[in-house]
C-alpha cells in the first residue's frame, strides 16, 4: 500500500498561505523575473511544494535575491541557475544544468546573445510548467 | 508532491513527542530518510486576517497570542515597531525592565526546547530537572509582570509595572539558584556518554545550508552563523552583548548553544539590575500612521513585523515572519534528510526548536 | 453495589491516564498543561499519568480553537479513546474561541460542536494548578459506578 492514512486535500490550506502580504509579492515578484502569469506559478507551486517551503518562500526569494549566481557566469546569472534549483526549488537540478549549457553554448555562437537568454527563459517555463 | 519511492512513514499529527500538531511524511529506503514532507494547516488561526483593521491596543494582545512560549518578544517587537513609526521615546529604566522580562523569557523558553529534547531522547530524568527549573524562571517572571504566560507587559512609552528593591533581591537570589542548577544539567548534558551518541553527529546542518534556508537564532548560530538581532539593538549594545557561535551544527551543538545563552541571559538581567537607571518608567506618546519593518530577536531568532498604520493608530496592513518559518523548513528538508534511522527524526526536529503556533500564525 | 465494582472504583480513581490534543492554540495552554509534569506539580503522585496517546487515554484535554484541518479528525481521535472517557476543554479558546473568534479568522470554535465536554477550565491560560485540580474533579464523576450506571 503506499497511500496515506487520513489524507486530505491541501489545496485550499495552501492557497491561504500563498494569498497573505509578504508571500503575495514574493510571488509575484518571481513570476515577474520568470515572465509567467502569477495564477500559474501559484498553481504550479501549490502542486510542488509542501506547506513549510511556502511558508518560507518569502524569506529564500530574499535569499536567493543576496547570495544565489555570483557574477562570475553572467549567462547563469541571467537564467537564475541557482536561484530556481537550489532557493526556490522549482526546476530539476540536471534538467537546469543541460539548459544552462546550452544556452551558454548558443551565446557564444553567432546569434545574438539576447535571443539566447530569451530562448532559455523559455525553455525554464516550459521546465517548470511540464 | 511526487513520490520516489515506496516506504512512507507519516509521523504525526498527535504524536507523542510532539507538543504541538504537525505531520512530518518520510519517504524512507530501509531506515534512511530520503525525503521528507511537513503538512501544516493544524494550527492555522489567520491571526494576521485578524489583526487587519484593529487599532493597536486590540493587535497588542493578539499579538502576544501568535505564540504562548515566546510571547514577551511578540509583544516587544510590536511595540517597538509602533514606538518607531510614531517616535515615542522609551525611558532608560524601562528600556532596561524590557530587557529583564525579555531574558527571562528567553530563559524559560530555551529550557523547554532542552527539555523537549531530552525528554525525546527518552533523559527523562534530566528533562524533569529542567523543567523545574523552568518553574523558578517562570515565578520571577510573575513577580515582576503578575502573570505566567501571557504578561502583556510593555506598552508604546514604557512598561506596566515597576521592579521594586525588595523583588530585585529576591530575583538576584533565585538567579543564583538557577545559575548554580543549570550549570550541573549542563555538564549532564555534556558528560553522558548515551547523550552523545543520540546527538553527537545526527542532523548536521552545514553553513551553507543554513544561509541558504535563512536560518536564524540558536539553529543558525550552532551552524557558526553570524546572527543575532541584539548585538544591533541599543539596550543590549549598551550591556555589552556579545554572541555565542558553534561550528558542528549537529543536535548537541544546538542544544549547547541554548545551555551557553541561559548563563549569558542570566548575566545580562544581573547587569540590568545593577545598572538599573532611575526614573519615571513610563512616558507618552500619540500612535500615528506610518509604514516600518522592524526585528527583534526572539529565543528561536530573528522576529520581524511589517506593519502599517493609519492615522487613528489602526492596523491597515501586517504581516509577521516568525523564525520558526525558516528553522522548521530548513530543519524538514536538510537536517532530517539523509538521517541514518527514523528514531532520529523526532529528536532531529525537537532540536531545531519548532513553534508550529508561531509557524502558521 | 458488587465487589467487584468497588474494586474497579478504588482501581480507577487512582490510574487516570491524560492525553492532550491541541486543535489550534497559541501554544500558552500547551505549556501549561506541560508545566504540570514538572516535579513541583508533581501530577503522578495523583495517579495521573500524561502520555500522548489517545489509544490508552481516559481523559483528553482538548486545547485551542478549532482549525480547518481538525474540522474532522477531532471526531476521529475522540472514537479511539475507549470508554469510559471524558474531555476536559482547557483554556478560553475551546470554550468561546479566545481572541481569535473574530472576522477573518480561520478557526470554528467552539470544540463542543464536535465533541461532548465534560469540564471547562476558563482562563487565558489556566493555572497548571487549576488544570489539575479540574482533572482530578471530574474524573470520579465519570468513572464512579461506570459499569452499574450503564449496564
Ligand atoms: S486560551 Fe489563551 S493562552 Fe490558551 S491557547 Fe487560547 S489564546 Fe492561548
Amino acid at each position: 500500500m503506499t497511500g496515506y492514512l487520513y489524507e486530505k486535500d491541501l489545496r485550499q490550506m495552501k492557497y491561504n498561505i500563498l494569498t497573505s502580504t509578504k508571500h503575495d509579492e514574493a510571488v509575484r515578484a518571481i513570476a515577474r523575473r520568470l515572465g509567467m502569469s502569477n495564477a500559474k506559478l501559484r498553481m504550479v507551486m501549490i502542486r510542488r511544494f509542501d506547506m513549510s517551503l511556502l511558508e518560507n518562500l518569502e524569506s529564500r526569494w530574499q535569499m536567493g535575491q543576496q547570495h544565489a549566481d555570483d557574477d562570475s557566469d553572467p549567462v547563469a546569472k541571467d537564467l537564475g541557475c541557482e536561484l530556481f534549483t537550489r532557493f526556490v526549488p522549482l526546476v530539476d537540478p540536471r534538467v537546469m544544468q543541460t539548459i544552462c549549457n546550452e544556452t551558454r553554448a548558443m551565446t557564444g555562437n553567432e546569434s545574438s546573445r539576447d535571443e539566447a537568454i530569451a530562448r532559455g527563459k523559455a525553455r525554464i517555463r516550459e521546465a517548470i510548467l511540464s | 508532491m511526487k513520490k520516489t519511492v515506496d516506504v512512507s512513514i507519516p509521523l504525526g499529527p498527535v504524536h507523542p513527542c510532539w507538543k504541538e500538531p504537525v505531520r512530518i511524511k518520510c519517504e524512507t529506503a530501509g531506515e534512511r530518510v530520503l525525503r521528507t514532507e511537513v503538512e501544516l494547516g493544524y494550527m492555522k488561526k489567520g491571526i494576521e486576517r485578524i489583526m487587519r483593521g484593529r487599532p493597536w491596543q486590540e493587535v497588542m494582545f493578539l499579538a502576544e497570542r501568535v505564540c504562548g512560549i515566546c510571547s514577551v518578544i511578540h509583544n516587544m517587537v510590536f511595540i517597538e515597531a509602533m514606538e518607531e513609526i510614531s517616535e515615542i521615546a522609551v525611558p532608560p529604566r524601562a528600556a532596561y525592565l524590557r530587557v529583564i522580562v525579555n531574558e527571562l523569557d528567553r530563559m524559560a523558553s530555551h529550557i523547554l526546547a532542552n527539555f523537549s529534547y531530552c525528554y525525546t531522547i527518552e533523559h527523562e530524568t534530566l528533562a524533569m530537572y529542567l523543567l523545574n527549573t523552568r518553574e523558578t524562571v517562570l515565578d520571577n517572571l510573575e513577580r515582576l509582570t503578575g502573570s505566567r504566560i501571557n504578561t502583556a507587559y510593555m506598552i508604546p512609552g514604557g512598561v506596566r509595572f515597576d521592579l521594586l528593591p525588595e523583588d530585585a533581591a529576591a530575583m538576584l537570589a533565585d538567579l543564583s539558584k538557577v545559575e548554580d542548577e543549570m550549570r550541573r544539567y549542563t555538564g549532564m548534558f555534556e558528560t553522558g556518554p548515551l547523550i552523545a551518541l543520540r546527538s553527537k553527529g545526527i542532523g548536521v546542518m552545514d553553513r551553507e545550508e543554513a544561509i541558504r534556508a535563512h536560518t536564524v537564532g540558536p539553529t543558525a548560530r550552532a551552524s557558526g552563523v553570524v546572527c543575532d538581532l541584539r548585538l544591533r539593538h541599543p539596550t543590549y549594545r549598551e550591556l555589552g552583548f556579545t554572541q555565542v557561535t558553534r561550528t558542528e551544527g549537529d543536535n548537541f551543538a544546538r542544544i549547547m548553544v541554548r545551555f551557553q545563552e541561559v548563563f549569558q541571559s542570566i548575566d545580562l538581567i544581573r547587569k540590568c539590575i545593577e545598572t538599573l537607571p532611575d526614573g519615571p518608567i513610563r512616558g507618552g506618546g500619540l500612535c500615528r500612521a506610518g509604514e516600518t519593518s522592524y526585528a527583534g530577536e526572539a529565543p528561536r531568532g530573528e522576529l520581524t513585523y511589517s506593519i502599517k498604520t493609519d492615522e487613528y493608530g489602526r492596523v491597515v496592513d501586517i504581516a509577521i515572519r516568525t523564525p520558526s518559518i525558516m528553522n522548521i523548513e530548513a530543519c524538514a528538508h536538510s537536517m532530517i534528510r539523509d538521517v541514518t534511522s527514523i528514531a532520529d527524526v523526532t529528536s532531529t526536529f525537537i532540536s531545531s526548536d519548532p513553534c508550529i503556533a508561531c509557524n502558521e500564525r | 453495589m458488587s465487589i467487584l465494582q468497588e474494586i474497579k472504583n478504588a482501581v480507577r480513581s487512582r490510574s487516570i491516564h491524560v492525553a492532550y490534543v491541541d486543535v489550534g492554540s497559541c501554544n500558552g495552554c500547551d505549556i501549561e498543561v506541560l508545566a504540570c509534569l514538572a516535579p513541583r506539580y508533581d501530577i503522578e503522585q495523583y495517579g495521573i499519568y500524561v502520555h500522548n496517546n489517545p489509544r490508552e487515554a481516559d481523559v483528553l484535554l482538548v486545547i485551542g480553537s478549532v482549525t480547518p484541518q481538525w474540522v474532522d479528525k477531532l471526531r476521529d481521535i475522540w472514537e479511539k479513546i475507549p470508554e469510559p472517557k471524558a474531555a476536559v476543554a482547557i483554556g478560553n479558546c475551546p470554550i468561546s474561541g479566545c481572541v481569535y473568534a473574530r472576522r477573518g479568522t480561520l478557526t470554528t470554535p467552539p470544540v463542543e460542536n464536535y465533541i461532548p465536554i465534560a469540564a471547562q477550565v476558563p482562563g487565558c491560560p489556566p493555572r497548571p494548578t487549576e488544570i489539575l485540580s479540574a482533572i482530578l474533579s471530574v474524573a470520579p464523576l465519570i468513572y464512579k459506578d461506570y459499569e452499574e450506571k450503564h449496564r
